[in-house]
């Protein structure tokens, strides 16, 4: 490799470094690693900004801003907080089932929405609830975070990694459907009776309270049934024509924003407002991110390991879909998996391509996915949700303190690996072949 | 805390100096202040949740205050008092009260204890009623 190649690999690490160290804002690391990138010479305007291969992925942004902007009409209405309690009133304040209700909530909604968003529209329930019950709120968070990230890998838009990894690899939201959800609904019930478990001091309620959340009116939770209608209907359609994609061969990027901003016209919201809530230093992060990527990609860094990956894996797909089933989830246990996923992506899709595709190859990007996504329960910096639950939390003046969290975390990654492990040996190699 | 709430809604007052043991404003707390300390924060963060909670339930909300103190209550949110000395004019007190929104300025004496308080109540009086 060149002196240019090596630079840019040690800009890289050295950003690598910071993001996980959190001593610098990774938006500040991101973008002053694009910077240094451009300065070297590793990258330039035409490759950052206009290559499909190494510059800024476009599709993952507008489908991020478009799923954010519904995402922000929706959280106006108060459908969540309807559901959540409904849901709720039917356990009759029994908390082992409250539990399970707020865990199938959080993950049915993160697989729609995304993960961060769900948190921080369920954690505000979660609390009201707990203190009705006289229940410890904080396991109930933590087994929130959990299943964010596990309900998040179920489908295309569910979790960040996922839409990276659509974008580079050209699998639809079907495939993800297909692929990831029957063996994330596996992992959620191998969860929830883990969480009876683990949780177990956090289910002894007052039966006097308990019963107080019948009290609880879940309709006044929504005021604006015009808004709601068309919030309902619009996230309806753009959920089907992700799964028309075969069909109407309209990008999920283009669905997204599309709907977003027909939905942000309908609402009569004020558009500052709504705009407000897009958060726009993560996809600066993005942008960043993709931009130091591709330096790799252009000084022939990515291509070297992808080389090495494809030797590696030669003739031992199963074990490399495994490997990277367990690696990305120790790698994205300790750095945000975003980052990760992004690296990946690129040397993921040159081995894929160095075995000639089928679907032992493809299995490879289920593989990251999973790994990636439930990778991020490890511990209390892996997920974003984790990270907000935690802040949110702390504000509340619930304190969960980095191995509070992580200790749950190690068990329940181990587990869901575990299980899904056989899933992807059997789906993609035993019984495919 | 709770005493706070109850001398506020007693007397009527916008706000109270909180003092050191010497007399020495350490903060100002409006009244707003104080229910931002008593209204549970998931009905903060999220108003649709004030609004399905029962009225027989929601008519106790402030006694979570319970035995906490200001200190507890709002760790690093309490306002730095706002403060002028004996000699400050009405603008003066006008200006540092549409600059700070807070309701209570604390008239300090020259070796910086309390010596009294001016109301947003008394300073309209004062600059409009003449």
């Amino acid at each position: 490799m060149s002196v240019l190649a090596w630079t840019s690999v040690v800009v890289f690490a050295t950003a690598y470094g910071l993001i996980a160290s959190e001593k610098i804002h990774r938006v500040k690391v991101a973008l002053g690693g694009a910077v240094v990138m451009l300065l070297i010479g590793a990258t330039d305007a035409h490759h950052a900004f206009f290559s499909e291969e190494s510059g800024i992925d476009w599709n993952v942004i507008v489908l991020l801003v478009g799923m954010m902007l519904i995402v922000s009409v929706l959280r106006r209405t108060g459908v969540f907080e309807y559901i959540a309690i409904w849901s709720v009133k039917r356990t009759r304040g029994q908390p082992f089932r409250v539990l399970v209700v707020l865990m199938l909530v959080t993950a049915v909604a993160s697989a729609a929405l995304d993960n961060v968003t769900t948190v921080l529209l369920i954690a505000p329930v979660t609390f009201l609830v707990c203190e009705r019950i006289a229940v410890p709120v904080v396991p109930y968070l933590i087994a929130e975070a959990m299943a964010s990230n596990i309900g998040g890998t179920a489908t295309l838009v569910g979790d960040p990694p996922n839409i990276i990894i659509a974008s580079r690899s050209g699998l639809s939201y079907l495939d993800f459907l297909v692929h990831l959800a029957p063996i994330v609904v596996i992992v959620m019930v191998v969860f929830i009776g883990l969480s009876r478990v683990l949780f177990r001091d956090a289910f002894t309620g007052d039966p006097e309270r308990v019963r107080s959340v019948m009290e609880l009116d879940e309709r006044e939770a929504i005021h604006d049934r015009r808004l709601l209608i068309i919030g309902m209907v619009v996230l309806a359609l753009v959920t089907v024509a992700f799964a028309l994609h075969a069909v109407v061969h309209v990008e999920p990027s283009i669905v997204a924003i599309v709907g977003g901003l027909v939905l942000l016209a309908l609402s009569r919201l004020d558009a500052e407002d709504v705009a407000r809530d897009v958060e726009w230093p993560t996809l600066l992060f993005f942008t960043g991110l993709f931009i130091m990527v591709g330096a790799l990609v252009n000084t022939g860094v990515i291509g070297k390991v992808a080389d090495l990956a494809a030797d590696a894996s030669q003739g031992r797909l199963a074990w490399a879909s495994v490997g990277l089933l367990w690696g990305s989830a120790v790698l994205s246990g300790l750095v945000d998996n975003i980052p990760y996923v992004a690296t990946m992506s690129p040397v993921v899709a040159e081995v894929i391509a160095a075995e000639g595709g089928g679907t032992a190859a493809e299995s490879l990007w289920w593989s990251l996915a999973l790994g990636a996504d439930l990778g991020g329960n490890a511990t209390a910096v892996g997920a974003s949700a984790n990270v907000v639950i935690i802040g949110l939390a702390e504000k509340a003046g619930h304190r969960i303190g980095f191995w509070q969290f992580t200790r749950y975390g190690l068990l329940v990654t181990a587990v869901t690996l575990a299980v899904t492990t056989p899933y992807v040996l059997l789906r993609y190699f035993v019984l495919a072949g | 805390m709770a005493e706070a709430a109850r001398m506020l809604a007693r007397l009527d007052l916008p706000g109270l100096v909180v003092v050191d043991d010497s007399d020495r404003p350490l903060a100002v707390l409006p009244c707003v202040d104080v229910l931002r300390m008593a209204v549970p924060q998931y009905c903060q963060d999220d108003p649709a949740l004030a609004r399905v909670i029962d009225e027989a339930a929601a008519d106790v909300f402030a006694e979570q205050l319970g035995d906490k103190t200001l200190a507890q209550a709002m760790p690093g949110h309490l306002r730095p008092p706002v403060t002028v000395d004996g000699d400050a004019t009405a603008l003066e007190v006008a200006a540092l009260m549409a600059q700070s929104t807070s309701p209570l300025v604390a008239v300090v004496d020259a070796r910086g204890t309390v010596a009294g308080a001016i109301t947003l109540d008394g300073l309209l009086e004062r600059v409009f009623a003449s």
